[in-house]
């Protein structure tokens, strides 16, 4: 079956007549997969009725902690060991000045991965109808779809009955 | 909820509740929103607009940069530490003060972005990045202090920690090696911190340049359209950034205190120096905050629709709270040594406020408690910008005497009488501190052209959580949890 | 090589007694000790404003109202620390425990220049080079070859004269002998006149500096801090501090 990819969109305030549009596209056929919601401002999936998104940030986070602690304890006990050099008064590896290091690594680590995990979360392919539109930073709520063509026309004449704005083909383009 | 802000859901409103609502309109941004593209047009033209006075401005700064600074720096390399005012018993002084400095300017970023964010103070959101700008640039500039201030600065690769063939590991036991891991930890998270909420605003700036901006924006935008995914990554990522980088700011300057704290000085062995010196950074860094905000508001287009009496009015209250918070830090450490101190400590005591130096020392206590319990108070004060100004420059003086204070003179002035010494500084320290200060303006004008200075989707979001509600008789701002 | 020497040599712990009753304060331990050592001139001006670069420097103090005015000497060098608060705070282990000698060590060419164990130091006894120093013809040909000569940016100390002590050792095991008391004389106990300052090896409980530091009379500078010095004072003259 053919499919569009549509765009429709609606102003910034517009967010009750965005969420009916999305229910009218259910109603239609069209499921989640093949929706996707682009926008200035971030709504909660709750408030359009999607599913919600998934996201490993979190984890990648632990994990980059995690590595951050192993490395900073490598770097207290380890390798002092290698050369041992003795200062006045203080063991070789004590636990207090341990702490501040394991700290900062560990904190590093965390921030760091937070930031590649979000930044390999963008770069990696999405699913769902690609496209993107400049009125989006204006403020707008864009919603794209894979459209079966059978189903074109009175699709867009509903929405456009809740006040949408259909795209034109031509417009909708990679950012 | 919605961008529109009636004053009743219905009800027609009356000439008298009209006026208040658009008194609440003038005073509060967040209950004074404008469409969405009209913002982005007012932030990009504040963003693009170059004046002669800001060419003049860079240029000279760009000057004073490379002679105060580099020309000084270079000098000092060349010939010996010697040039700089330092001497025995004083090993440490106007460079390690100015680097204290520097380091608690740069907690104001994180304080507004957040610790505000964390706690959802509203008002926070048009200066965010003004702010996070302050703590990269603050970094900046005190980064290089470990640099300027050692003796062998072309060998200065041995504090990092790297493998090498003799097995030789910095000092983990070392504050200064914690410095650098801290300094290091907080750069580099604060920068990510910056850039983070930047990229939907590089997105939007993207849609709306041309020529080499359109490629910068486009390439740090990441390809962002605002998906779910994407909003939802980004928000989990900055949420989980504003609770982890808070015990990182403190762990930085509690760091830098303990460079003195943990020594063997009269005078620095104190358990207290940890939480006063982030009070102290947090104190300086929201002065700066109000000192840069005014500037903003005075020479950039548009930004004083963003930047109202009510950011004043708000940051003018925390500095006189963070104040109270400092004399009562400082008046531990003080009636502690003054009681039941040594007579070491007694003494340097003495020599702090009647000593030949005592001039820092009470401009110390002017500036950082006098005048902001004089004026703070009063509301008419807060919400007059160039005032606000002025205090908070007086602040920022205030906080560089503390740290002259505890640095320089009670080095001057420990056990042994016949050690004692008084330091004064060179043109080269002086130099080489003030270039810092243009090289921070200068990053600062910079950055303003290149990035949008306000996060327009938070000031959005904010605008769009914000309603009046009618409860009784009036309209009463109330904020949706849109999050 | 360390290991090695530890089993060769016997237990050293070298200690220094200093007897404030016979100090006359007239600086030849001063002078005897930037001879030995290489230390540079600074001049009058640097001087003033305390470059100064001597590891060894008379403190004295005037007592008295004029005109009974008196003065009171105390030599002052680097104490050597047993829990020396120098030496953890060196980000780049510039400054170490020995642990053949027991002595602070000072690793010039590791130095970066932080000069946050002169801050730390109670007694500062630290200095650092501030310049390149020129010494001035003929004198810079008097170096003492066994001493290194220091570039700007280096923190400098006392060294109890290790030199000496590595001299000492080698001279006794050339000999095939253990060293003995008075085999190791630093340069200011060596020049002074009145022979106020007693060096040798505290493990050996015969030798001189051992029974000195025994003698009532004994204190230990700032010893409350915990440092345990190396250096005892023997009270007397007007000095009868603690």
């Amino acid at each position: 079956m053919e499919t569009n990819v549509r765009m429709i969109l609606f102003k910034e305030d517009q967010v009750d007549q965005a969420s009916e549009a999305i229910e009218t596209l259910h109603h239609h056929g069209i499921s989640d997969n093949d929706i996707s919601v682009i926008s200035g401002v971030p709504f909660s999936e709750k408030i359009l009725g999607r599913p919600m998104s998934w996201t490993r940030v979190p984890q990648i986070a632990v994990a980059g902690a995690l590595f951050g602690f192993i490395i900073s304890m490598l770097l207290n006990f380890l390798v002092p060991n290698l050369y041992k050099l003795s200062v006045g008064g203080m063991p070789l590896t004590p636990i207090p000045t341990s702490i501040v290091v394991t700290f900062e690594l560990t904190m590093l680590g965390l921030l760091i991965s937070t930031f590649l995990g979000v930044f390999i979360e963008m770069l990696s392919p999405s699913f769902g109808p690609k496209g993107y539109h400049p009125k989006i930073g204006d403020g707008y709520i864009g919603i794209l779809f894979n459209c079966p063509t059978y189903a074109d026309e009175d699709t867009c004449f509903e929405l456009q009955d809740l006040g949408a704005e259909i795209v034109d083909v031509e417009e909708i383009k990679q950012p | 909820m919605a961008a529109d802000v009636k004053p009743f859901i219905g009800s027609k409103a009356s000439p008298h509740q009209e006026s208040e609502a658009e008194e609440l309109r003038q005073e509060h941004l967040m209950l004074d929103p404008m469409p969405r593209n009209e913002m982005n047009q007012m932030v990009m033209e504040a963003m693009t607009t170059t004046t002669r006075k800001w060419w003049a401005w860079v240029i000279g700064l760009g000057l004073a940069v490379a002679v105060l600074l580099v020309g000084a720096w270079g000098y000092m390399i060349a010939t010996g530490m010697g040039v700089a005012g330092i001497r025995r018993p004083v090993y440490w002084g106007v460079f390690i003060v100015t680097f204290v400095f520097w380091i608690g300017i740069s907690h104001a970023g994180t304080f507004v972005s957040a610790i505000l964010r964390v706690f959802k103070a509203e008002y926070r959101r048009p200066f965010t990045r003004a702010a996070e700008l302050m703590t990269t640039f603050g970094l900046a500039a005190g980064a290089i202090y470990p640099l300027i201030h050692l003796g062998r600065v072309w060998v200065f690769y041995w504090m990092i920690p790297y493998p090498n063939a003799r097995w030789l590991w910095p000092n983990f036991r070392s504050p200064l090696v914690w410095d650098f891991f801290a300094i290091t930890t907080y750069l580099l998270s604060s920068t990510i911190y910056l850039f983070l909420p930047l990229i939907p605003d590089m997105a939007m700036a993207r849609d709306r340049s041309t020529g080499w901006r359109h490629f910068i924006y486009k390439l740090l935008a990441l390809g962002w359209r605002g998906t779910e995914a994407e909003w939802f990554r980004l928000r989990k990522a900055i949420s989980i950034f504003a609770y982890a980088i808070i015990p990182v700011m403190f762990s930085v300057h509690t760091i830098v205190s303990w460079d003195f704290a943990v020594g063997m000085v009269s005078g620095w062995q104190s358990s207290i120096f940890g939480p006063y010196f982030i009070i102290g950074a947090i104190l300086s860094g929201v002065s700066a905050v109000v000192t840069i905000l005014y500037i903003l508001r005075s020479t950039m287009k548009n930004m004083d629709y963003f930047i109202r009496k009510e950011h004043f009015d708000a940051l003018g209250k925390l500095i006189l709270v963070f104040s109270m918070a400092w004399a009562y830090f400082f008046f531990n450490e003080y009636i502690l040594a003054w009681y039941g101190g040594d007579a070491a400590l007694k003494q340097v005591l003495t020599l702090h406020a009647t000593g030949p130096s005592a001039w820092v020392w009470y401009t110390m206590l002017i500036c950082n408690v006098a005048i902001p319990w004089l004026f703070l108070w009063n509301k008419k004060v807060r919400r007059t910008p160039w005032l606000m100004f002025i205090i908070t420059l007086l602040v920022n003086v205030g906080m560089y005497a503390e740290r002259y204070t505890i640095i320089p003179l009670t080095l001057g002035h420990q056990r042994s009488p016949f050690d004692w010494g008084i330091y004064n500084p060179t043109i080269v320290e002086v130099s080489i501190a003030l270039g810092t200060l243009c090289l921070f303006i200068f990053l600062y004008l910079i950055a303003s052209r290149i990035i949008p200075l306000v996060p327009v989707w938070e000031v959005q979001e904010g605008q769009m959580s914000h309603t009046l509600r009618k409860i009784g008789k009036t309209e009463i701002p109330s904020v949706t949890e849109l999050e | 090589m360390t290991e090695l020497l530890a089993k060769t040599a016997q237990d050293e712990k070298w200690g220094m007694v200093i007897d404030l009753d016979i100090c006359s304060g007239c600086q030849a331990c001063v002078t005897a000790c930037s001879m030995e050592n290489n230390i540079p001139f600074v001049g009058e001006d640097e001087m003033a404003y305390g470059r100064g670069m001597q590891w060894m420097r008379i403190r004295r103090y005037w007592e008295g109202e004029y005109p009974e005015v008196t003065p009171n000497h105390q030599p002052m060098l680097c104490q050597q620390c047993g829990s020396a608060p120098c030496e953890p705070v060196c980000p780049v282990f510039a400054t170490l425990h020995s642990e053949v000698e027991k002595i602070n060590l000072q690793v010039y060419n590791r130095c970066i220049g932080t000069r946050y164990c002169a801050n730390n130091c109670p007694y500062h006894a630290r200095t650092f080079n501030w310049f390149d120093y020129e010494i001035p013809a003929p004198m810079n040909s008097y170096f003492n070859p066994d001493v290194t000569v220091r570039r700007r940016g280096v923190m400098e100390k006392c060294t109890f004269c290790v030199q000496r002590i590595v001299k000492g050792r080698q001279q006794a095991s050339a000999d095939g002998r253990e060293m003995e008391d008075g085999d190791v004389t630093p340069a200011c106990a060596q020049a002074c006149p009145t022979d106020a300052i007693t060096f040798g090896n505290l493990t050996d409980p015969e030798s001189r500096v051992s029974k000195m530091v025994r003698s009532d009379r004994a204190y230990k500078e700032l010893e409350n801090l915990g440092t345990e010095p190396r250096v005892t004072y023997l009270k007397g003259g007007k000095s009868y501090g603690g």
